[in-house]
């Protein structure tokens, strides 16, 4: 029955999709063609493919999560197509590894189930370090970091046949091995960080020992900011672990050391580097330099002034104006075509993702469950918050994808195994 | 247990509430300014980047035309082949400094309605095509060209018209301005300068220029005293050196500061050929202000005229203000003081005089036609006022083109073509007077044969300055503009 509802919801995704494609060829002059059935064909490879793993090895998940993903997939790849044809025909071999990436995912875990994660979880601490540390590696490795934009956060494979090189962003995977690591470590030992601590005059703190976690979240967000100069993951990952020290105690100490340490954190890292320097005025008074540190952020928000209240159409307006427009700021792109309509409808279906995703956790049987399935609300909800509100001008540009939307096979393929992992857990809960 | 999730769920969600909050506030209230900020490169796009329609002569003359452009395959680049040729008329869009002439005015002709609104969408569903149309003006490029060549860098406009259809035929104003330079980046300094040059380049003299008519204004005094059955050519005035105005000092002498005839007594006639002070005031006090004023409202003073193009009023002040003021009722009747005139105003005179006293409405968009070159609309000529009667307009053609003949306007003449006019040297202070000619050809229109009306006016007396008089300046300019309509040559 769920399988079915999903189905329908899948399909009214897949064509919105291929509707969309239609709608930007129409405007370019264009009639039906090709890019239309080849979205249409890809969504529905994609899409059906962990939509088939989902019947075959979790029948009983929730209906809600992978819908929404291909709802937000779709709004996505037509502002991407819109901006860039070619990125989009790369997109769609992207759609199709993340795809098979989801599929994988549940048939891994097709008998154990997600238990089989805890087992394994200091292999992920390692592998998601690892990875964490893959651009670091010199040029000359056949594994080697590569810098895009002023940060350093890209690898490169080249491959032994034919010199070909494959790129990805480690981090976005490492994010979700983190993340299942968290939720081991902290099912053990919750408990004890939660009743042990000792009194400091009115303050009740934490034995020493359990600030640790803390502290090496903290350092391993500063390392991030610092070797890669990547801002929105060091803010993410910590962040990330913050709210997870929290989820599994219930202590706002955790919370409250959290934000002295960005606060503190921001104000030396604002110090320090002229990048994130130029990202706060750039926030601040983006119209300042015009043409300079603000130009991004100005540009996103003439897109977002012009698409007013309907927006401009699809394939009607000039998201190609802003820099970007593709990756961190395919959310402009949307506002500008498609109106406040188009944007409220998109914040809400990651606010609906987050709600089912957390409500799969309050559900879920024991505290692996439900730390993994809060722990990627958690990082699903994060992510895109701090790009949205960077976008929006509510917070400084972050430099970080806007999951399932963005362009990007590696943002892709992380948040379809997050859509795995979470309606895997669903299906747990409900059998 | 679950507590905590709960408040980090709430958190979340809260965090997306403000975000809408934020996108609301953004695109619905500030919205407006971001896409209105000059800096927004959607504005430039979206006024000089768009598609709009091409603009032609009536002889097919492309004077404006989008092409694609190299840079961004989106946006098309306006341009105008002819230069400053047409530059009033046809105007411009730019972000900077706005819309003018045709392209602010026929905008909604020009540009395409594929990418406005709901109703062009339907529109195109229908079968309907949404790409911008374009526009067949009446002008005629040879005319145009001349009237530009002939007016060169001295200051004035010229407006020619075939006085029985109203179709506008040439339209110029100088200086003019290359609208090529207002609509590409870096027009900011050529625009700036333009916009501060004394000699105001950007405005359009010929519909927007407001100049005392001088004695081109006698044919509407001439025409008054006509209708009110006072005078007949033959009637004679006394024929002083100096016409004392009743009730005053002040005096009104001819322009030779001489007699006009015999300085006993002067015909109508004989006035109007010699173009007298002396007598028109004269006149001018017989008719009455009732009379002159309404004679001049008949021919579309103190009116708005009907055109494609804003057109500023010409204005003679109410008969009631003259009733207490016989000087100033003098010095109006030979067209100075108080009455202002377009030059699109006295070549209508002109043109109601010729077309037996019907003015018809002037138009300088002959047609609209598709994308594909179909005809969407034509221009149908309509009359829009009667001015004389047709006896009235067969004795003015009369004293017009004696005038011509043996008058002031002798330099106007044609070989072989019936040429009637009337000159006008306007006094102005501080200035050499300016140099008007208004008239027609031919005096008896053929069926199916061309003709034209004009005004000429060369501000404070172009390259003549002191010296310049109607007769002098602008008439050789009449002249040749006839010859080449009418004879093509």
């Amino acid at each position: 029955m769920s399988r079915n509802v999903e189905l329908g919801f899948l399909a009214a995704a897949v064509f919105l999709g291929a509707l969309g494609i239609g709608m930007v060829e129409f405007t370019q002059g264009n009639w039906l063609g090709a890019q239309v059935a080849l979205t249409f064909v890809t969504f529905s490879l994609a899409f059906g493919s962990v939509h088939l793993a989902l019947r075959a090895w979790a029948p009983n998940a929730t209906p809600m999560v992978l819908p929404i993903a291909a709802f937000l997939a779709a709004i996505g790849f037509i502002e991407v197509y819109r901006i860039d044809s070619e990125l989009a025909a790369l997109q769609r071999w992207s759609f199709l590894a993340a795809g098979a990436g989801g599929a994988l995912t549940l048939w891994l875990l097709r008998s154990s189930g997600v238990a089989v994660l805890r087992t394994y979880r200091y292999i992920f601490l390692a592998a998601a370090v690892v990875l964490l540390l893959l651009p670091l590696f010199p040029d000359s490795w056949i594994v080697h970091g590569a810098t895009v934009n002023g940060s350093r956060l890209w690898v490169r494979l080249d491959l032994p046949l034919g010199g070909q090189e494959l790129s990805f962003q480690p981090g976005e995977l490492a994010k979700v091995f983190l993340t299942i690591f968290l939720a081991s470590f902290l099912a053990e030992r919750a408990d004890a960080m939660a009743t042990v601590s000792r009194r400091i005059g009115p303050l009740k703190i934490p034995e020493p020992r359990h600030l640790g976690p803390v502290l090496v979240a903290a350092f391993a967000a500063f390392g991030v900011l610092i070797y890669q100069r990547d801002l929105g993951a060091s803010l993410l990952l910590f962040a990330l672990f913050i709210t997870m020290l929290y989820v599994a105690t219930g202590r706002a100490f955790y919370v409250g050391t959290g934000l002295a340490l960005v606060v503190l954190g921001g104000v030396v890292a604002y110090e320090m580097f002229d990048h994130v320097q130029t990202r706060v005025i750039a926030w601040v008074d983006p119209f300042s330099d015009f043409t300079g540190a603000g130009y991004q952020t100005v540009q996103g928000l003439f897109a977002m002034g012009s698409g007013s209240l309907t927006g401009s159409g699809i394939g009607l307006g000039r998201p190609d104006l802003i820099p970007a427009a593709a990756t961190d700021f395919v959310f402009a792109a949307v506002a500008e075509e498609l109106g406040l309509a188009g944007s409220i409808a998109v914040i809400a279906a990651y606010a609906l993702l987050v709600t089912v995703g957390f409500g799969i956790a309050l559900r879920a049987r024991d505290r692996f469950r439900k730390y993994l399935a809060a722990g990627l609300s958690i990082v699903v909800g994060i992510q895109a918050a701090l790009i949205l509100a960077g976008v929006l001008r509510v917070f400084p540009i972050t430099g970080i994808t806007l999951p399932f939307m963005s362009y990007g096979g590696s943002s892709l393929l992380a948040s379809m195994v997050i859509v795995a992992l979470l309606t895997r857990i669903s299906h747990e809960e409900r059998s | 247990m679950n507590a905590p999730i709960r408040h980090v769920a709430f958190t979340i969600i809260a965090v997306f509430a403000l975000l809408a909050v934020s996108a609301t506030y953004l695109q619905a209230v500030a919205g407006p300014t971001y896409r209105d900020d000059p800096r927004n490169a959607r504005l430039i796009a979206w006024r000089t980047g768009r598609e709009r329609g091409t603009i032609v002569t009536s002889d097919g003359t492309v004077i404006a035309r989008s092409d694609p452009s190299p840079e961004d395959q989106q946006l098309f680049q306006r341009s105008y082949p002819e230069e400053g040729t047409y530059a009033h008329t046809v105007g411009f869009t730019s972000v900077l400094f706005g819309s003018r002439g045709l392209e602010k005015a026929r905008s909604s002709d020009l540009v395409s309605d594929r990418d406005s609104n709901i109703s062009g969408v339907l529109n195109s569903l229908l079968g309907g095509d949404p790409r911008p149309r374009g526009l067949q003006l009446s002008l005629d490029h040879e005319l145009q060209a001349k009237a530009e060549e002939l007016l060169a860098d001295q200051r004035g406009a010229i407006v020619a018209l075939d006085p029985t259809t109203g179709a506008v035929l040439a339209m110029v104003s100088t200086p003019g301005f290359d609208p090529n330079g207002l609509v590409g980046a870096g027009a900011a300094p050529e625009g700036a300068e333009l916009q501060a040059d004394p000699d105001e380049p950007l405005r359009d003299r010929a519909i927007n220029g407001s100049y005392p008519p001088g004695s081109t204004f006698k044919v509407i005094t001439a025409a008054a005293a006509l209708e009110a059955g006072i005078a007949s050519p033959s009637t004679t005035f006394p024929d002083p050196i100096e016409l004392e105005l009743p009730g005053t000092t002040s005096t009104i002498r001819n322009f030779d500061e001489g007699v006009c005839a015999d300085g006993a007594a002067v015909s109508l006639e004989t006035a109007f050929i010699r173009s007298c002070n002396t007598t028109f005031a004269q006149i001018g006090m017989a008719v009455g202000a009732d009379g002159l004023v309404a004679t001049a409202e008949a021919f579309g003073f103190n009116e708005p005229i009907p055109f494609d193009l804003d057109v500023l009023t010409s204005r003679i002040p109410e008969a009631a203000t003259f009733d207490t003021n016989p000087p100033a009722m003098a010095a109006n009747a030979i067209g100075q003081r108080d009455v202002v005139a377009t030059p699109l105003q006295m070549a209508l005179v002109a043109a109601g005089i010729a077309n037996d006293g019907e003015v018809m409405a002037p138009y300088v968009v002959a047609g609209v036609f598709r994308s594909d070159g179909t005809i969407e609309s034509m221009t149908e000529p309509v009359v829009w006022r009667r001015a004389v009667s047709p006896a009235t307009a067969s004795v003015l053609r009369d004293l017009m083109e004696r005038a011509v003949l043996s008058g002031t306007g002798r330099n106007a003449s044609v070989p072989g073509i019936r040429i009637a006019g009337k000159t006008g040297t306007a006094e102005v202070s501080n200035s050499p007077p300016h140099a008007w000619f208004i008239g027609f050809g031919p005096v008896e229109l053929e069926e199916g044969g061309r003709a034209i009306a004009l005004a000429v006016i060369v501000e404070a007396g172009g390259e003549f300055s002191e010296s310049a008089t109607g007769g002098s300046v602008a008439a050789p300019m009449a002249s040749e503009l006839f010859q080449l309509y009418l004879s093509g040559s």
